[in-house]
């Protein structure tokens, strides 16, 4: 990272060239140009090894220290005697302080996204930024928090905080996922000395940029997406800092909703800290230090006890995002893992350059994807600290579509390529743990966004809505139907609550039959709305995925059926896409498509894949999947050679 | 005609209280449930009632699980699921997400009908409640005559998109239906949830209908079983709200009834409040298999909408707010795989039981409990069970082993974080509540929950704790103290930039008029206590506070400006922050009805003049280490009698344990009292 002198801008966004990692000091140097600039020895003796065409992997892993950390020892000296109850209490209770931030945030905030669809995640970190709990909200975030965390501790100097300070920072190069993912931190000290922070990330629906709701499908560039922010703090000493607010608020189309989220999101901070404060008063701050660390090296165990239960070996998966949006071409994503005892390296190299639409990931998208991903194979009661992702290093070398370089456009890579990277972790996982794997889920959040002028409001409306495609088959049970993509958990709006909060009537909201891949076990189906644009006209966009290939089976199932878009002008009766209305690349990826009133959009989500050979299918549930209607008499025959 | 009965059925006892209002006695005892038919224990139990002079008994009150078992084992009768064209599936899309983060093995829980059973009617109302498509009254008789001709088919459940703006076509609906299937019970949401939101609504509603046919049934069979065996008292039935209802209007709504039994600690527990002049208290129900937590704030029991048959499944009626954890004296001990001592939630319940009951050979929080000798093994159950000490020793000396600690450390460590697991429900129901613990008592019934109530004060820091009187039959002691009580609520939002105070007048008054008419239609006349509330949110947001108003609120003198300056001091007192200036919306109009019926007089006890005498002293282990303490025998113990910790109290249904720094004091009815003397 090479910053002005003054501090004010980044000149250059360096990274390493084999993990890609933010370098912000010297790194290690190989060779000239951004191919020889390496964050360790470990990242350059890898690529050695690559350039040798060795194919062992460097273990044990070495996972990368910012500058910051130098200052922290590496094997922290014990303060306490270890004390299984303490940490068992402080465990649950950290977790608790996160979940009462995340019910704070969910009762108070003023955007659909946030109250029903619950995308934001809270959590509390140390003073070396390392993540001690957090709160099962939004899993995108979950992951993608420990780099979040450091790169802020990174770029704030320790010295400069004090309390009743606030930081918020959403740039998706430095950590972040993308520009909505707003990230609010807040130091929290006891007699003087910075122990941590309270940190909340969460989607704010509006920020700006090309189009209402920030998903611009046809981005090219960051500035694009929406209103970009630095670091920078936005209370001070309990005081608000007017001239960030005004900034802000002065660059999105719904200043009172944002500033409702965003107040909530104090909220949500400012009742972290004087929690956390009085836990670490009642304990002591020795015993608060120590009891997090050993909390984050049991979590460690935990995740090696996992790791090692599998068989060694390079287990590899990859997949396709159908377009960017820009040019009509697809683009691989590929995982390499290499297991070796207790540890992963997930390898993300193999994968395609760098798009020139929206669809790129940015390292914390990727790095989250690959907890998500193997998080969803191992023993789910592990807890979500810094310390179960020890074990697991990735890499992601930069300028590809998994690590997005300065200033390419990645709003679809939180939303996207997330789910759909963690789905080839699990489908890499696969290959040494079946039994826990799954099918592709549908991938996709459908990310259809719009705005208006509200005809009874007289205010201008933007709503950013989700929908939930099938999960996966896996063993012993068929994939669910109409689950949300595994990158987030949030809820769909109820038509009640839309209708009345948008003027659009839904007319449908149904299971699209046979779209469950077929398999042993059936992909899950997914769902179509239909929406009807009623007294005033509408701005569309979408960043989606799906259209054209469906989600991967696995063992021998077959594909899920692919979602669409498709749109019903005023006055016709014929479904068309954007691709014809207006000469839009992709039916998934468009920006600004105005809708009249009497249009209709019709949005359908993808079915999940199958699991194993459909001929293996017990006929008692095919025969009740035609009574159900999950799938026709026609698919039961073709795809399950089902007669009876 | 002066003994008022409350009965409890429970998984392994149906617990009696009787309580005789001319002696003021009160009178408790058990007998074993018989599940498959739970009216023969109940039938049973009151043959075994010592002044078995039915005649004698004016009221009973009955806990029933019949609703909860059917829902938990899924089996209510076939619904047929009736609603708005191309809107059947969304009791099966649901609101898309999922239980577990990462758990790639769960499985979506299936809605209450079959789809195959789901219908849809051309019809639709818009967000303002106007009328887009008519219903067609053809088309809904056409739908009748389906649903005939499928034999399967017990009960019909009607949501309609907006119905609770503008119930119009539901009304319709369950007209002509009701003329077409005369024999089959139809719920409409309108009149179950008039609330929006569709799913829920529409889960609700499922919920009714689903219940209606084997409530009625049992309701039915209750009545006439009491009437053959004497028993002509009105029976009623305990709600889900904590107020009783008649065993028919039982069998009209039977979505009332999905949570009865435990709501008796809760309104037990609210008395205890009140005889003993304490504001607010938390109560933790702790069993074998699962721990119950609820606040009574001011006086009074806390309500919930997010009620869940199992996740993802709601019913959004107005409910006693219990939260229910997995966690009780059968918990079991284990080591995980990062080496760390866990407890639960997998419980050995009552068969095999702890290891002490002599079958099992898993070490359980019970087994804990006895090798710190809290629990005498010769006293257990009042002496009608002798416990294996040796077997509990070996089954914890088995998880000592692993974590190289003596047995004696390590059942304190399987106590402790027994207990840390229940400072998460205590946590969950204060603290993210926005509640402060140190405003609280901590009142413990239950088999186990007294055994525990020292250290969860110490833990959650409250300060004081209480251990009712017969805590082992706390429930059913509850419904000799229970009102009749009806809740109705309405989904109409206003904003406070264009506010409509004759229409929020209006239907207001519309709810006190329903909710009055459901309690005199059962019969219920005593003064009729009135409450009424608006559930109101900055514009935009998408939860709720509650605030009470009285009756001149929305009266047109009334100045509403008050209503949004009181709106927002709550939201500055709940969340620390407010938004002066911003738009206000009330969402849901609710209003409570009580009926007042007389309340029993609990008899006092008699006033010590001597200090109280241990019946023992036995080595107990703490925290702090081990201490010989006194054992009293709660039976003996006098109005005034003081214990300073630690000591034990033992009586039938349970052990107190007091701590080191504690002190128990007996007050004039005998409740046990806690409070810390030095921290």
């Amino acid at each position: 990272m090479r910053m002005s002198e003054n501090g004010f801008y980044v000149e250059k966004y360096n990274k390493c060239a084999c993990c890609g990692l933010l370098v912000y000091g010297e790194g290690v140097r190989t060779g000239p140009g951004p191919k020889g600039l390496f964050c360790s020895p470990w990242c350059v003796e890898w690529t050695e090894r690559r350039a040798k065409g060795e194919d062992d992997p460097v273990m044990p892993i070495v996972q990368p220290k910012l500058p910051f950390e130098a200052a922290y020892p590496s094997k922290h000296e014990r303060l306490a005697p270890l004390d299984m109850v303490t940490m068992n209490i402080m465990d649950s209770t950290m977790v608790s302080i996160c979940r009462e931030m995340g019910i704070l945030l969910m009762k108070t905030s003023y955007s659909t996204i946030f109250n029903e669809g619950l995308d934001f995640t809270c959590a509390l970190a140390d003073a070396k930024g390392d993540m001690i709990a957090c709160a099962e909200f939004c899993p995108t975030m979950i992951g993608g928090m420990p780099l979040l965390i450091k790169t802020c501790a990174q770029e704030i100097p320790f010295d400069t905080l004090s309390e009743g300070d606030i930081l918020l920072h959403n740039d998706p190069y430095r950590g972040g996922l993308h520009c909505p993912e707003h990230t609010f931190f807040k130091p929290f000290f006891v007699d003087g000395e910075l122990l941590g922070f309270a940190v909340c990330i969460g989607h704010i629906a509006e920020i700006g940029g090309m189009v209402p709701g920030a998903f611009c499908g046809e981005a090219t560039e960051i500035f694009h997406e929406g209103m970009r922010v630095p670091p920078v703090k936005i209370m001070k000493a309990g005081k608000d800092v007017e001239e960030v607010w005004k900034l802000i608020l002065a660059n999105t189309r719904t200043p009172r909703q944002s500033y409702g989220d965003l107040r909530a999101m104090i909220g949500a901070v400012d009742l972290g800290v004087d929690r956390i404060t009085q836990i670490v008063r009642k304990y002591g701050k020795d015993v608060f230090k120590q009891t997090c660390e050993d909390l984050m090296d049991y979590a460690e165990r935990r995740m090696r006890a996992e790791i090692a239960a599998f068989a060694d070996g390079v287990y590899s998966f990859e997949d396709v995002i159908e377009n960017d949006g820009i040019t009509n071409t697809p683009y691989t994503i590929a995982v390499d893992l290499h297991l070796h005892g207790d540890e992963i390296v997930a390898d993300f190299g193999r994968s395609s350059k760098q798009a020139r639409g929206p669809i790129n990931a940015t390292l914390g998208v990727t790095t989250g994807a690959t907890y998500n991903g193997i998080l969803h194979v191992t023993d789910a009661s592990i807890p979500k600290n810094s310390g179960c992702f020890r074990p697991i290093r990735v890499l992601s070398p930069p300028g590809h579509v998994t690590n997005v370089d300065y200033p390419g456009p990645l709003v679809a890579g939180n939303t996207e390529t997330h789910p759909r990277l963690a789905d080839i972790v699990i489908g890499a996982m696969a290959g040494c743990t079946p039994d826990r794997a799954m099918a592709s889920e549908s991938g996709t959040s459908t990310n259809f966004v719009f705005g208006g002028d509200h005809p009874d409001h007289d205010e201008y409306f933007a709503c950013y809505d989700i929908m939930s495609g099938g999960w996966g088959g896996r063993k012993g049970h068929d994939g669910n139907n109409t689950v949300n993509a595994i990158n987030g958990n949030c809820r769909f709006n109820p038509t009640e609550v839309f209708e009345t909060r948008f003027p659009l009537r839904v007319e449908n909201c149904e299971l699209v039959q046979d779209s469950g891949g077929a398999g042993q076990w059936r992909g899950g189906l997914g769902y179509k709305r239909t929406l009807y644009v009623t007294t005033v006209p509408i701005t569309g966009s979408q960043c989606s995925d799906r259209h054209e290939t469906g989600p991967f089976p696995l063992f021998g199932g077959e594909r899920g059926a692919a979602g669409g878009t498709k749109v019903m002008k005023a006055g016709t009766d014929r479904w068309t896409t954007v691709r014809e209305t207006n000469n839009k690349v992709s039916s998934s990826k468009y920006a600004n498509v105005v809708f009249e009133p009497g249009d209709r959009i019709l949005l359908i989500t993808a079915g999940g894949g199958g699991y194993g050979d459909p001929k293996q299918r017990d006929p008692e549930l095919i025969r009740e999947d035609v009574a159900e209607g999950y799938i026709s008499q026609e698919q039961a025959r073709s795809a399950y050679g089902f007669t009876g | 005609m002066s003994h008022a009965l409350g009965i409890d059925v429970g998984g392994t006892f149906t617990d009696f209280v009787a309580y005789d209002r001319v002696n003021k006695k009160v009178e408790v005892w058990k007998e074993l449930s018989t599940p498959t038919d739970p009216v023969v224990g109940i039938i049973g139990g009151l043959g075994r009632y010592k002044s078995n002079d039915a005649a004698a008994v004016e009221h009973i009150r009955l806990g029933t699980t019949v609703a909860t078992n059917a829902i938990l084992e899924r089996k209510g009768a076939v619904v047929a699921y009736v609603t708005t064209k191309g809107f059947k599936d969304v009791i099966f899309v649901q609101r898309g997400n999922r239980k577990y983060h990462y758990d790639a093995s769960w499985v979506k829980p299936n809605p209450l009908a079959k789809r195959r059973h789901c219908f849809e009617l051309d019809e639709r109302i818009d967000a303002y409640g106007n009328v887009l498509k008519p219903l067609d009254e053809a088309e809904v008789r056409a739908l009748g005559e389906q649903i005939k001709a499928n034999p399967e088919i017990q009960a019909v459940a009607v949501c309609t998109l907006f119905s609770y703006l503008n119930p119009v076509h539901e009304q319709r609906i369950k007209e002509i239906l009701t003329e077409v299937l005369p024999d089959l019970p139809i719920s409409i949401s309108y009149e179950v949830l008039p609330k929006w939101k569709e799913y829920e609504r529409a889960s609700t509603v499922l919920a009714d209908a689903y219940l209606k046919p084997v409530v009625s049934r049992q309701m039915g069979s209750m009545r006439k079983r009491l009437d053959e065996a004497g028993f002509q008292a009105p029976t009623v039935v305990i709600k889900s709200n904590g107020g009783e209802m008649t065993l028919d209007a039982a069998a009209e709504a039977p979505v009332n009834l999905v949570v009865s039994g435990p709501t008796g600690g809760v309104i037990a527990s609210r008395h205890v409040a009140k005889l003993t002049g304490i504001d607010h208290l938390v109560t933790l129900d702790m069993g074998g298999t699962s721990t119950d937590v609820s606040v009574i704030l001011d006086g009074q029991e806390r309500f919930t909408t997010a009620f869940e048959i199992e996740w993802g499944v709601p019913i959004q009626i107005p409910i006693i707010d219990i939260r229910t954890i997995g966690a009780g004296g059968g918990s079991i001990a284990w080591i995980d795989k990062g080496g760390m001592l866990r407890v639960g939630p997998q419980s050995a319940g009552a068969n095999p039981g702890p290891a002490c009951y002599g079958k099992g050979d898993l070490p359980t929080v019970t087994d804990a409990n006895v090798l710190l000798g809290r629990i005498d093994p010769d006293n257990f159950l009042g002496g009608r069970m002798r416990l294996d000490v040796e077997r509990a020793r070996k089954a914890v000396a088995s998880v000592a082993e692993a974590l190289g600690q003596d047995v004696d450390e390590t059942a304190l460590a399987i106590v402790r974080i027994a207990n840390n697991n229940m400072v998460g429900a205590l946590r969950s129901v204060l603290i993210e509540g926005g509640l402060d613990p140190r405003d609280f008592t901590l009142s413990t019934f239950g088999g186990a929950g007294p055994l525990h109530v020292g250290e969860l004060m110490v833990e959650m820091g409250i300060p004081k704790g209480i251990v009712p009187n017969h805590p082992g039959q706390f429930s059913a002691y509850g419904f000799i103290l229970t009102q009749a009580r009806v809740d109705r609520q309405r989904t109409a939002q206003l904003t406070s930039n264009r506010f409509d105070k004759a229409r929020a007048a209006a239907i207001m008054q519309s709810l006190v008029d329903e909710a009055k008419a459901q309690l005199t239609d059962q019969g219920f006349s005593d003064e009729i206590k009135l409450t009424r509330a608006l559930e109101m949110r900055y514009l935009g947001q998408n939860y709720e506070l509650e605030l009470t108003v009285d009756e001149s609120t929305l009266s047109p003198e009334a100045d509403i400006e008050q209503l949004w300056e009181a709106f927002h001091a709550a939201h500055k007192a709940r969340f620390g922050f407010n938004t002066k200036g911003d738009i206000i919306e009330i969402v849901n109009f609710a209003v409570t009805a009580i009926s007042d019926s007389a309340v029993p007089e609990i008899p006092k006890l008699e006033r010590a003049t001597s200090a109280p005498e241990p019946m023992g002293r036995r080595s107990v282990g703490y925290a702090q280490g081990r201490f010989e303490v006194d054992v009293h025998d709660r039976d003996r113990l006098l109005a005034g009698h003081v214990l300073e910790g630690p000591v034990i109290v033992e009586e039938a249904a349970s052990v107190t344990v007091v701590c080191p720094g504690q002190r128990l004091t007996v007050d004039d009815y005998g409740h046990l009292l806690i409070d810390t003397i030095q921290a």
